[in-house]
């Protein structure tokens, strides 16, 4: 199975948007909102001793996703591929998973009440298709590809040119997007932009801790219940069933 | 549990614990995903670079747009403009149908009319302007590729008077000044190998703001390649960031510092030896001239320190002939552009990069075939704006509109009474907005064609809509300025909606009513593309099916046949360090410094430039644009804010020092400007009602520009000579 993931070289970045604008495009995102942003970090420093660099953010397909847990309905989940994807059908958009992630790559769509973020453009993929940030990038700055994949091109910018993960002490989350930079660009925009620490609003950690699993095993118990009296029916035949 | 369960409801019960979690199948669903209908390969026009596309078609509408992989230059990839380009072809602000003024001018009072009437009163209206005051009273202002075939028309009818603003506000002194150096221009896509230059220098050029795709491709790949970079600009801008030097130069100053780079290479040795004794004329007056201009010398002037001015100028010998030094695009400045522009050329030169790989690439012709046309009538009294006359060296292909405003104030060298502006933006791309409004007043014909409700169609008699990009065929795209020459075609991707006509019908039914049809013996715009195309061994169908295609280019001196022409057209059949043409016009035939007028205590000097999600005034009321940059924000220094009194956040007006005032605006305080400086993006602040995104939002440089200084040579209006400051929106 694959495992997807993506590297931004931020040296080649030069903010232009064009992926904000292409993913808004293409997943009709609503004026304001995006599932991917570029970030500036600004000129940082005293004139004219400055530097600057701009931070392209978007969901990480973290291999420990923080948002999993706290979503109370199920929606949020990862696939084998390690992207994590949003049923839409299930979304009930309370927002706790857009609370829980460290890099704020969720929002709740406000045309549709659903919880949206980037899932690498998965309906394309099956067709073949790069993520549209990656294939309309004028700077070919993003990369994409499977990372279990050692002649890929995404294995070597990740353990050949060492792009490295967002992550701090606090958050260790195993994002699957890489950050390269010639003169330090990651640094700059991870000492700007830290992730944040996953927060939980209290209804969630309750519902994600206890009453999650104790809900699962009602459910549990209910099925159980249900397949037992189901086999009790068949075991008395059919001639005992009303139509 | 007897009468209850049943299987059907116990399916049902199961179907609810599902609500729990389950093993979702799909998600995610894509909204497109295998059921675009069909794709139509063109061309974008969010901007001029014009990067190939692809529109998806859905049920007749226009769902996506994205980069066609199979287009030469830009090969697939596409901006945030081009991204939101279905967003104008849905924009509900569009002008829908043909208007006629009923109030006064500028009250923006319209009744609809039907294209017959429309353009049966103009073209009426034309003939009676010619009868009283001859043909050349009529004067156009197009900008874009859309109006082409009008522009034809009315060479046809007789006017050569014809402006826009890409020469006198943008690129002309470039044009001009390399023109002079070369023999020939740079046009555009400017043809530059940054993807295998070793160094780049840009002087206030802002790649990374200003988005072309495929020279932010190359600029991107030079950079990973470990090109180089000096970048010279008073404000830290995305590709100071990327630089190795950032050099945060006194405006207006430019000039001193390329003469200390000369200087450093002349006097280290570190020219192009073998390539200038081969192909320069002037190097020993040129080393004459040059020689006091030290670096120690410009240090006083630019304020960059003399040690970094040869650190600088080293790196560039080191790395020869693999430079690119940027020519610019809008090169509209001090008024000293075309001298700025000759000595880009004469550094370009002395590294030896013109026509070098990694440096500047040369033009490839292509064959085109055309439609043998009746020969234009030859206008007696010769153009109005002075291009060609006035200003020697300025184009008379792309005409001075400063100049065709003046003429028409002035009613000299004879009267301007009528205006065609044609997607062009009066107001917002040409400096002096209350001497062009003062000429709109004097006119007796002012008709607007366009797409969408810019101010200056509040004072239109007669406006025209125009079809999108999306809607039309145009003449095709012939770029020889590539390294791989090819041609790429505009084609419609839906037919207009609304009542929108494509520029070549507008064109073509003028003609019919005005007697002019010899000049269009086509009959669909497909018949002329196939004309356009016959030598060049392709066919419509392939072109229509692909987009574009691309030729074998020899962008190299080394590659070039006879077949090319001369490699330098000049007089002297050289490169011209010293030229010749400006001394026999009484110019100064090599480049010198004058020192700039510095701001007043108290004012800053007005800089702007591009936002990469906008183009001109051309894209801020598209919603998807829109939502990524809504407004623009004045940069000031933190240390100028303090004396102003004013804090990071603040909204504020500025104002310039004539008194016209724009805003309110967001201040931003920063490290990365200098303190002389106020900086605007270029394109808000517009005041156009009928824009309900745009209008009113932001500041307009435009709107500050009272003062011009015009450049002798290219008869463009310099514009970063005005001083601003930043008010209280209640003081005053």
């Amino acid at each position: 199975m694959a495992r997807y993931a993506m590297v931004t070289d931020l040296t080649k970045c030069v903010g232009c948007q064009a992926c904000t604008a292409a993913c808004n495009a293409e997943w009709e995102v609503p004026a304001g909102w995006a599932r991917t942003r570029v970030l500036s970090t600004g000129p940082v420093g005293r004139f004219p001793s400055l530097r600057a660099a701009f931070y392209v953010t978007q969901c990480n397909q973290c291999d420990e996703p923080p948002c999993v847990a706290p979503c109370p309905s199920g929606a949020t989940f990862q696939g084998p591929d390690g992207i994590v994807r949003i049923d839409r059908e299930l979304c009930i958009g309370c927002g706790f998973c857009v609370e829980a992630c460290p890099y704020q790559a969720r929002y709740l769509n406000p045309a549709t009440q659903k919880v949206d973020k980037c899932d690498f453009c998965s309906a394309n993929l099956a067709q073949g298709k790069a993520p549209v940030c990656v294939s309309t990038c004028p700077a070919h700055a993003k990369h994409f590809g499977d990372l279990e994949d050692p002649a890929g091109a995404l294995y070597g910018l990740v353990y050949g040119q060492g792009a490295r993960r967002m992550e701090s002490e606090q958050v260790r989350v195993g994002p699957n997007v890489y950050y390269l930079g010639r003169k330090g660009e990651p640094e700059l925009a991870a000492a700007l932009f830290p992730p944040r620490p996953p927060r939980m609003p209290s209804a969630g950690r309750f519902w994600g801790r206890t009453l999650k699993p104790l809900a699962l095993a009602m459910v549990g118990a209910a099925f159980l219940g249900q397949a037992v009296a189901f086999f009790r029916q068949l075991w008395k035949g059919e001639a005992q069933f009303d139509e | 549990m007897s009468r209850g369960l049943t299987r059907r409801n116990w399916l049902g019960a199961a179907a609810l614990a599902g609500a729990a979690p389950p093993v979702p199948s799909v998600s995610t669903p894509g909204r497109r995903a295998g059921r675009t209908a069909r794709q139509v390969a063109t061309n974008c026009e969010l901007c001029f670079w014009r990067c190939g596309i692809l529109a998806k078609i859905q049920d007749g509408k226009v769902t996506r747009i994205e980069g066609n992989p199979q287009h030469p230059l830009t090969q697939g990839r596409l901006c945030a403009r081009g991204n939101a380009g279905h967003l104008l072809l849905y924009d509900p602000d569009r002008l829908k149908r043909p208007q006629m003024r009923v109030g006064a001018r500028g009250e923006g009072r319209f009744r609809e009319v039907s294209w017959k009437e429309a353009l049966d009163w103009f073209a009426a209206r034309l003939a009676q302007l010619k009868e009283k005051y001859g043909p050349e009273t009529v004067a156009f202002f197009p900008h874009g590729v859309g109006s082409s075939f009008f522009a034809t028309l009315l060479r046809a009818f007789g006017t050569p008077n014809s402006a826009e603003p890409s020469f006198a506000q943008c690129r002309g002194p470039r044009e001009v000044g390399y023109a002079l150096t070369f023999g020939h221009g740079l046009g555009s896509p400017e043809p530059l190998d940054l993807e295998n230059a070793r160094a780049v220098v840009l002087i206030g050029s802002h790649l990374g703001e200003n988005v072309f795709t495929s020279q932010i491709a190359q600029f991107a790949a030079g950079l990973a390649r470990g090109a180089r970079l000096i970048v010279v600009d008073p404000r830290f801008s995305t590709a100071a960031a990327k630089a190795d030097w950032w050099l945060p130069i006194r405006p207006g100053t430019d000039i001193a510092l390329l003469l200390a780079w000369m200087h450093v290479l002349l006097e280290e040795g570190l020219e192009a030896k073998q390539y200038l004794a081969r192909h320069a004329a002037g190097l020993d007056e040129l080393r004459r001239h040059v020689q006091s201009f030290t670096p120690e010398w410009a240090e006083k002037e630019t304020e960059l320190p003399a040690g970094l001015i040869r650190e600088t100028a080293r790196a560039l010998g080191a790395a020869k002939p693999a430079v690119v030094v940027h020519p610019g695009r809008h090169v509209t400045w001090y008024g000293d552009d075309t001298q700025r522009a000759r000595a880009m050329a004469i550094l370009t030169a002395l590294l030896g990069a013109w026509g070098s790989r990694g440096g500047i690439l040369l033009p490839t012709p292509l064959p085109r075939g055309h439609f043998d046309l009746p020969a234009f009538p030859e206008s007696r009294r010769g153009r109005a704006d002075g291009a060609g006359s006035l200003y020697p060296l300025a184009s008379e292909e792309q005409g001075l509109t400063n100049g065709m405003i003046e003429a028409t104030l002035s009613g000299k060298p004879y009267p301007i009474k009528a205006w065609i502006v044609w997607g062009q933006n009066v107001l917002e791309s040409i400096p002096q907005r209350r001497r062009t409004l003062e000429a709109i007043s004097r006119l007796e014909l002012m008709a607007v064609v366009d797409v969408l409700p810019v101010e200056h169609t509040l004072y239109a008699d007669l406006l025209l809509p125009e079809a999108t990009y999306l809607e039309r065929y145009d003449a095709p795209h012939i770029v020889e300025t590539a390294s791989r020459p090819f041609i790429a075609l505009r084609q419609p991707a839906v037919a207009p909606l609304y009542e929108a006509r494509p520029g070549w019908w507008i064109a073509r039914e003028m003609a019919r009513r005005l007697g002019l049809q010899a000049w269009f013996p086509w009959q669909t715009p497909e018949e002329h593309l196939a004309r356009v195309i016959q030598p060049m061994g392709i066919s419509l169908a392939e072109l229509k099916a692909r987009g574009a295609a691309a030729f074998e280019g020899r962008p190299y001196i080394e590659q070039r046949t006879a077949a090319d022409g001369p490699l330098f057209p000049t007089p002297s059949g050289k490169i011209e360090l010293f030229s010749t043409m400006l001394k026999q016009l009484g110019q100064d035939p090599l480049p010198l410094y004058r020192p700039p007028e510095d701001p007043p205590p108290g004012w800053l000097r007005l800089i702007y430039g591009r936002a990469p999600v906008h183009s001109f005034a051309r894209t801020q009321n598209n919603a998807l644009l829109a939502g990524l940059m809504e407004e623009n924000a004045a940069w000031i220094s933190q240390e100028a804010a303090g004396l102003y009194g004013l804090r990071d956040g603040d909204r504020v007006l500025i104002e310039n020092a004539d008194g016209d005032r724009t805003g309110p605006v967001l201040l931003r305080t920063t490290p990365g400007i200098r303190r002389d400086c106020l900086y605007l993006v270029h394109g808000f602040g517009q005041r156009a009602p009928g824009l309900r995104r745009a209008g009113g939002r932001g500041a307009s440089d435009t709107a500050l520009m009272s003062r011009v200084r015009v450049d002798p040579l290219s008869g463009a209006t310099g514009m970063r000579v005005n001083f601003v400051r930043p008010v209280r929106p209640t003081e005053g």
